[in-house]
């Protein structure tokens, strides 16, 4: 570039795409060109312009695809009864809100959901114990046989569900005598242990895993001075490690609470489908499918139901994992 | 407050030996200072007093106590960290009590003990801060009332000045000094940073590779160093060295000779020894008187000057055809500490002395010192 040039040139040839842009413009009264042609050169020109519309076109595919369903699960919902062969696409073939009231008057559906609440959360619960023991061991210590048990760990979870129910469900059939006081049967049939203990184990390992990562980037000092400044070890990680590791805890915690509420097998064979007896809430959904009719609007409707708790859950745990984020802050 | 002593300690990883059989005992109030270059073992050395890690062997007891395998929370003690390690999710206030809470202090006790502290490192009025919000000096600061909170028996301090910069250091290590006349705990202080051990300390601890070389007050340690590291580490910038033998009647090597009787220091003719002699004790020889009792002058060529403002550094060579290594302190080089208005230049050949009294001998092969004064 020589010397006695205007600064205003040598910039723009500094800087190639700028170059390159004005070049088009030069060259575009040159050309005939088409309209998708023109189009094109200008996507080329302008690239951030090309990636805008790449993004919306995939935000508005995804946003359509995943929420669509649910919309026409509303649409099915509010669909009456009598109408139900005509059941629209984008609009309900009439207009019955009533669907979600007889959901509760016709089977204790707020029994089925409080059950399988109850049982995510004691899931979610037990598994971010362990979970963040394991976590800690895994992600902070260093010991012989470190990657072969957290290689076993991961095997687990290789292993289909079903694989383990034959078993299990012996197991939970069987009576054992020491469980006697604690519940009635004696058996684990029909209690919400049925169902939280073997999710519980298999949704572990991924847990592990998110937590072990979130551990193992906590600043060694800060465990040191925990420890200097009066917590053991145990003390540290629920008092220290943990709420630093808040966007993980969340992301571990609202991962196992849905993959539980929302699980099928288990849910399905471990109890009989009472409500009394535990069954979770997809047992309630199926228990509108009767033996000379399907009531789908009312199972629409439940299904409705079904998905609130999770949809709370999920926004308030996000508010969490976001100022989790912010306030951080971990230096080194 | 409390006296600390460790009876060999000896810290052993894999395939290293980090500490070897450390022996040291600390006065209640003192404060020593651990020194010595990075991995050489003084961090592991606190690391152990703190319980942090436990010794290979060897036995730690603070006041009296035998705290050899207690965990670090019931040891009496407090540390400074040199990351700071403040919690980054609780404010000022929550990072200094949080000791305290642990311990069930009841509520009025706390803030009054909290008030205490911040006040000594001058905290007032931050208390609802979080550390994010903070500047590094104001960080260790918190870190400091966190410590002297809980009225520990001793202090570990582990490079707490190293990530703050210069100027902060300086402003630093007089508070610290301060806060320990205040407080008259013990305090134990790790640093690599020989200036920070000459300024603060009570004494000294010399590491290298794991073992203790010297523990003396700062002067002692500058002025008779026990062997030939703690000459070289102890001091900025560092001793001159000249490798040399005993011969009869005194010492010689490639370019200097020192008159001496070999008898009274204990050496014999033959001995490989070397010389040590700090910078400001070479003279020119116009200059000599300043020195107590100068040697004979030596000729020496003028390679480098770095003036300071309150003293020139000269780098010389003892002959033109000394090849200079790119630090200056090879075979056959010497730097010196001259008067800021002494007029030399680079490349004038000079005649220089040295002071007979602060001439110190080692044993090369030990490594020892054989005396710290020719006369």
């Amino acid at each position: 570039m020589s010397a006695d040039r205007p600064d205003g040139e040598s910039v723009d040839e500094a800087d190639p795409t700028v170059e390159m842009a004005d070049q088009a413009k030069a060259d575009e009264p040159e050309l005939d060109r088409g309209i998708i042609e023109a189009w094109a050169a200008k996507m080329i020109s302008n690239p951030d312009r090309a990636y805008r519309a790449t993004f919306y076109v995939a935000t508005v595919f995804f946003v359509v695809t995943t929420l669509f369903p649910f919309y026409w699960l509303l649409v099915v919902a509010l669909t009456p009864r009598n109408n139900l062969s005509e059941v629209g696409v984008f609009l309900p073939a009439g207009f019955n809100p009533a669907a979600f009231v007889e959901v509760f008057q016709t089977l204790p559906f707020h029994r089925y959901v409080f059950n399988s609440f109850l049982i995510a959360t004691i899931a979610t619960v037990a598994v971010l114990l362990v979970g963040s023991l394991a976590g800690y061991v895994f992600g902070r210590l260093r010991f012989r046989g470190r990657n072969a048990m957290l290689l076993l760990v991961l095997v687990t979870s290789f292993f289909p569900p079903a694989a383990f129910f034959i078993p299990l469900n012996r197991l939970f059939n069987t009576n054992v005598d020491v469980l006697r006081p604690l519940i009635s049967a004696g058996s684990l049939y029909n209690t919400p242990y049925a169902i939280f203990i073997p999710l519980s184990a298999i949704f572990l390992p991924l847990s592990i895993f998110i937590l072990m990562t979130f551990y193992s980037q906590i600043p060694d000092g800060l465990e040191d001075a925990a420890r200097v400044e009066g917590t053991t070890r145990l003390g540290a990680l629920f008092r220290v490690i943990v709420p630093l590791s808040a966007p993980g805890v969340a992301t571990a915690g609202v991962l196992t609470f849905i993959s539980v509420y929302n699980e099928y097998f288990f849910s399905s064979l471990m109890t009989d489908g009472r409500p009394g007896n535990w069954a979770p809430m997809l047992e309630g959904i199926l228990r509108f499918q009767g033996e000379f009719e399907v009531l789908y609007n009312l199972m629409a409707a439940a299904s409705i139901v079904a998905v609130l708790p999770v949809a709370i859950l999920v926004v308030v745990a996000q508010e969490k994992i976001v100022s989790g984020l912010t306030t951080g802050a971990v230096k080194e | 407050m409390a006296s600390v002593t460790l009876e060999g300690i000896t810290k052993r990883y894999e395939d290293v030996t980090a500490v070897d059989d450390m022996n040291l005992e600390i006065n209640d109030g003192e404060f020593v200072t651990f020194v010595g270059p990075s991995g050489c073992g003084k961090s592991t050395t606190m690391e152990t007093i703190a319980g942090l890690t436990l010794p290979t062997e060897g036995t730690i007891e603070i006041g009296g106590r035998d705290v050899t395998n207690l965990p670090p929370k019931d040891r009496g003690i407090s540390m400074v960290f040199q990351n700071i390690a403040l919690f980054p999710h609780m404010d000022v206030y929550d990072n200094i009590s949080f000791g305290l809470r642990l311990r069930k202090y009841d509520q009025e006790e706390v803030d009054r003990r909290v008030e205490e502290a911040a006040d000594i490192v001058q905290l007032e009025g931050m208390m609802d801060r979080m550390p994010s919000e903070m500047s590094g000096g104001q960080r260790q600061r918190v870190a400091i009332a966190r410590a002297i909170v809980r009225n520990p028996d001793a202090f570990l301090m582990d490079e707490p000045l190293a990530n703050l910069d210069a100027e902060l250091r300086v402003h630093m290590r007089t508070q610290l000094q301060r806060l320990h006349r205040e407080l008259d705990t013990t305090i134990i202080y790790v640093t690599h940073d020989q200036a920070q051990a000459m300024t603060m300390s009570d004494r000294i601890a010399v590491i290298n590779s794991g073992v203790l070389q010297q523990v003396a007050p700062p002067l002692e340690c500058y002025n008779e160093p026990a062997n030939l590291f703690v000459a070289g580490f102890i001091g900025s910038p560092a001793m001159n060295f000249i490798e040399g033998a005993v011969v009869d009647g005194g010492f010689e090597s490639q370019y200097t000779q020192i008159d001496f009787d070999p008898e009274t220091h204990g050496v014999s003719p033959g001995q490989d020894i070397t010389v040590g002699i700090r910078p400001e004790d070479v003279f020119l020889e116009e200059d000599a008187r300043k020195a107590a009792s100068p040697t004979k002058a030596f000729d020496a060529v003028v390679d480098v000057i770095e003036p300071m403002g309150k003293e020139v550094n000269a780098y010389l060579l003892f002959d033109r055809d000394v090849e200079a290594s790119a630090e200056g302190r090879g075979e056959g080089q010497l730097l010196i500490n001259l008067a800021p208005d002494t007029e030399i230049a680079e490349g004038d050949d000079i005649r220089i002395v040295m002071d007979r009294e602060n001439v110190h001998l080692f044993d090369r092969a030990s490594g020892d010192a054989i005396t710290h004064s020719l006369e």
